[in-house]
């Protein structure tokens, strides 16, 4: 047999320049140049995520209806002008945020950002479009909501913050039907403007792309960042919530408790405490739940960032009949953490898994573009821990080298005794909650 | 546009590198040909049973995932029809850590009564997890069953029931690492930015004394067309109805598994394909669709599926998805649509070489196709298909006689 090889640790983390201008109608705009790439990929991001919205759906569907018809182009002109090129638009929405990319050959960057003007600029919302958009919604929802471990995620987050929280709320499927497009005009114009607004765009060497993108972006309507967005009511988590499914075969399980958004001192701490506990193949809830008792092909936890809000989570489906013990289990590796300090070896192997995924992230042209938009997603936040929403300031003071950076110092200086005692002050079982779908 | 070195090791190992300029990262992906096809129809789901046990150790190394977590790395495996493959990114300073573990269970894994009765009891709760705990997910358990007959396509991956994964014995489990777990059945591909001398020396040096063997040439039996259409109908708690149409195609090099893929797109490649455009669009039959092709090795299927609206009839479902079949028979493609399926074929090709990981897992299949060059030629052929030449295809695909349709009912 060979001698093992020995391992080298990479002493740090190499990231693209990235350049930060603010546009004249304020909107703040990050450019990362990737030389010798045949691609880009442009992205925009507003705070107009479901917690802002005072009607069901009307924060997705304003995204997602974006591309739906412009002023000039039909829904299917736009639809096939992106393909003819072969790029991708895509959208993504959480409680907080509303992202659209689009990606792109380089030699096709200008036809897709003419579609990308009909897109952002000029969408017209057309009332059948709207009408046929919430019909297919509707019908979408209801087939996500049969499966087990969406009906979980929508209990945990209305357990966690209370069935009316922004963070926690979710609304009947019917709601779509009351979709008016007026309603989706209004939440665009007062959310859809340069001042709720962010680009992050990785492009080639082309200079004349930079000059058109900037162009195209700067006619994005100026507008003053929203600081009088509805505060967000203290959660209010309930220790227990169970959704019986007769002749389920496994149970969803979901457990966690609240505690703090990004900016907390504590939260990368908390991150390297989640990561021992299911954030790794190696974990202790894999260890125990999969490997050893056989219960589940998988367990995850991780600590999950919101704007005004921070959660630990830990999600895992397991056979119906194991679902008791399992959600013991869970709290006895809770235990276990405060009770004994984790070995350095332990340690060690997180924190290389959690260095290896900072890396894998930025292999390739695209990774830096998405860690750049959770940078200033973080460090734009305003609001707090309060949970009470204030403004949001896009024009992030940090740099993506230095957040990956300061992110790395973090999980370096993390000690098997701060696991312990952040274990000890975090995760106290009367504070968390869980809930089950399937069989209690 | 990959560039590659390729060697043949004297154990029967294939070797293909590739130099990934800039990147920091390396990719190494070890694939082995043998998948649900080579399977004992009362063993089915034995060879994504055997990929499970793959990380459970070896007598050299018996913790496989540690040395990988100390190198700042993430590895995986996926088994489907055809071949089961293992993939390793990490730092390229430490490549040898990577090779120096999938060397050592190409050879040395060590199986006890006891690891695959824990392996077992995971799989079972995969196989709850992504088919019997999900709605619709037995649909293409019932569609392979219907199309067919003789194949071993006809299991899923994951076993045509828990109880063939349950009865795996040891025994069943060492004979089935000997016939299809050596150098002779493995491709092996790394991506980083290396010199590709070097890399092809790594190789060498660590998998060169793995112990050599024979290919398995499986004599798999071929699936006889069908002569009259196939139905199935079920009942289930689902909320929509779903209709799915499929049909034979050719294997994954054939001419026709091309076309397929061609038209395929031509009627659900993007929302502005047609059957978006037709049948959700403008028609409000149904509140999703799509066209698929399996692309098997051995020859795949063709399927339409659709999600009925409540006020939709399964008649009227099937008769629309039949004349959107129907219309790529009777008149070719406009060449504007057609060249927008060229455009998004190579758009995708190049999109799905990103990073150092597609690029690896991309060089490890094609070798196993047994034609290499093919990796960078296939937007090429894409482009070679006529709309002339898609008609014929299309007739001789879309053949009622030939389909085979599953109404999964919502009840």
């Amino acid at each position: 047999m060979k001698r093992q090889p020995e391992i080298v640790v990479p002493k740090s983390v190499a990231l693209p320049a990235v350049e930060a201008l603010t546009l004249p109608n304020g909107l703040p705009v990050h450019l990362v140049r990737t030389p010798g790439q045949e691609v880009a990929r442009v992205s925009l991001v507003w705070a107009a995520g479901s917690a802002v919205q005072s009607q069901p759906f009307v924060a997705s569907s304003t995204l997602n209806l974006l591309a739906e018809g412009s002023e000039a182009l039909t829904a299917h002109e736009i639809a096939e002008r992106l393909d003819f090129v072969g790029s991708y638009f895509d959208v993504s929405i959480d409680r907080d945020f509303a992202v659209a990319t689009f990606c792109s050959l380089g030699k096709f960057f200008g036809p897709t950002l003419e579609m990308m003007g009909e897109i952002v600029l000029r969408p017209a919302f057309p009332e059948d479009e709207v009408a046929l958009y919430a019909r297919k919604r509707m019908e979408r929802l209801a087939m996500e909501r049969s499966k087990p471990a969406v009906k979980a995620r929508e209990l945990f987050s209305a357990a966690l913050f209370g069935d009316s929280h922004p963070y926690g709320i979710s609304s009947p499927e019917s709601e779509y039907l009351k979709l008016r497009r007026e309603d989706v005009r209004a939440f665009f114009e007062r959310f859809y403007g340069a001042g709720n607004c962010f680009a992050v765009c990785s492009l080639g060497d082309d200079a004349g792309q930079r000059e058109a993108l900037l162009e195209l972006l700067a006619q994005v309507p100026r507008s003053r960042p929203i600081t009088d967005s509805p505060s967000l009511i203290t959660p209010r988590s309930d220790p227990r919530r169970v959704l019986e499914i007769p002749g389920a075969v496994q149970s969803a399980v979901r457990a966690g408790r609240l505690l703090f958004p990004r900016g907390h001192e504590d939260f990368v701490g908390m991150q390297v405490v989640a990561t021992i506990l299911g954030g790794y193949f190696g974990s202790r809830l894999i260890q125990n739940l999969r490997e050893e008792r056989g219960y589940t092909y998988g367990v995850m936890a991780a600590m999950v960032n919101l704007r005004a809000a921070g959660y630990l989570a830990i999600a895992t489906e397991v056979a119906a009949e194991a679902t008791g013990d399992a959600v013991e289990q869970i709290f006895a590796e809770m235990e276990r953490l405060k009770r004994e300090l984790v070995a350095e070896d332990e340690l060690e192997n997180v924190r290389r898994s959690m260095l290896g995924e900072v890396m894998r992230i930025l292999d390739g042209p695209f990774g830096i573009v998405d860690v750049v938009i959770e940078n200033i997603q973080v460090s734009g936040a305003a609001g707090g821990a309060d949970g009470v929403g204030g403004g949001w300031n896009a024009h992030c003071g940090c740099s993506a080298r230095d957040y990956i950076n300061d992110f790395i110092r973090q999980i370096e200086a993390t000690t098997p005794e701060r696991v312990r005692d952040l274990a000890r002050k975090y995760l106290d079982r009367a504070a968390f909650t869980a809930v089950i779908v399937g069989k209690e | 546009m990959i560039t590659y070195r390729k060697q043949t090791l004297s154990n029967g190992l294939r070797v293909v590198v590739h130099r990934a300029e800039g990147g920091a990262m390396a990719a190494v992906n070890v694939l082995y040909g043998v998948g649900a096809r080579n399977e004992n129809p009362a063993r089915t789901g034995f060879a994504h049973l055997f990929e499970h046990l793959m990380f459970r150790g070896t007598r050299a190394v018996p913790d496989f995932d540690t040395p990988l977590h100390r190198a700042c790395a993430e590895n995986n495996a996926f088994t489907n029809n055809d071949y089961t493959d293992y993939y390793i990114t990490l730092p390229k300073e430490n490549l040898a850590t990577a090779l120096w573990l999938e060397a050592d269970r190409m050879g040395g894994l060590d199986i006890t009564p006891a690891k695959l009765e824990a392996e077992k009891r995971v799989v079972v709760e995969e196989f709850n997890q992504r088919y019997l705990n999900q709605p619709y997910g037995d649909v293409w358990m019932l569609v392979r069953e219907m199309a067919y007959k003789i194949h071993p396509y006809r299991w899923q991956t994951i076993g045509a029931s828990p109880d063939h994964i349950t009865g795996a014995t040891p025994d069943e489990v060492r004979a089935f690492y000997a016939r299809y777990y050596n150098p002779a059945n493995a491709v092996l591909s790394i991506a980083a930015d290396l010199e590709p001398e070097r890399m092809l020396a790594m190789a060498a040096e660590w998998f060169g004394d793995v112990a050599a063997g024979v290919p398995p040439l499986d004599d798999i039996p071929a699936e006889p067309p069908p002569s009259a259409a196939r139905r199935l109908e079920v009942e289930r708690d689902v909320p929509a109805t779903l209709i799915t149409v499929a049909f034979p195609m050719g294997g994954r090099i054939s001419d026709n598994c091309y076309a397929c893929d061609i038209l395929s797109d031509v009627l659900a490649g993007g929302s502005s394909a047609r059957m978006y455009e037709s049948l959700v669009r403008e028609r409000r039959l149904f509140s999703s669709v799509n066209a698929c092709i399996t692309g098997d090795l051995d020859p795949g299927l063709f399927a339409v599926t659709g999600y009925l609206l409540p006020e939709t009839s399964v008649e009227a479902g099937e008769q629309a998805l039949w004349s959107e079949l129907r219309r790529l028979c009777d008149e070719p493609v406009g060449e504007y649509e057609l060249e927008k399926v060229r455009n998004k074929f190579e758009a995708e090709t190049i999109f799905g070489e990103l990073n150092v990981m597609n690029k690896a897992m991309n060089l490890g299949f094609y070798e196993m196709l047994g034609d290499l060059p093919l990796v960078n030629r296939e937007v090429g052929i894409y482009r070679s298909f006529d709309a002339a030449r898609l008609v014929e295809e299309a007739r001789a695909t879309f053949v009622p006689e030939r389909s085979s349709t599953l109404i999964y009912d919502k009840v």
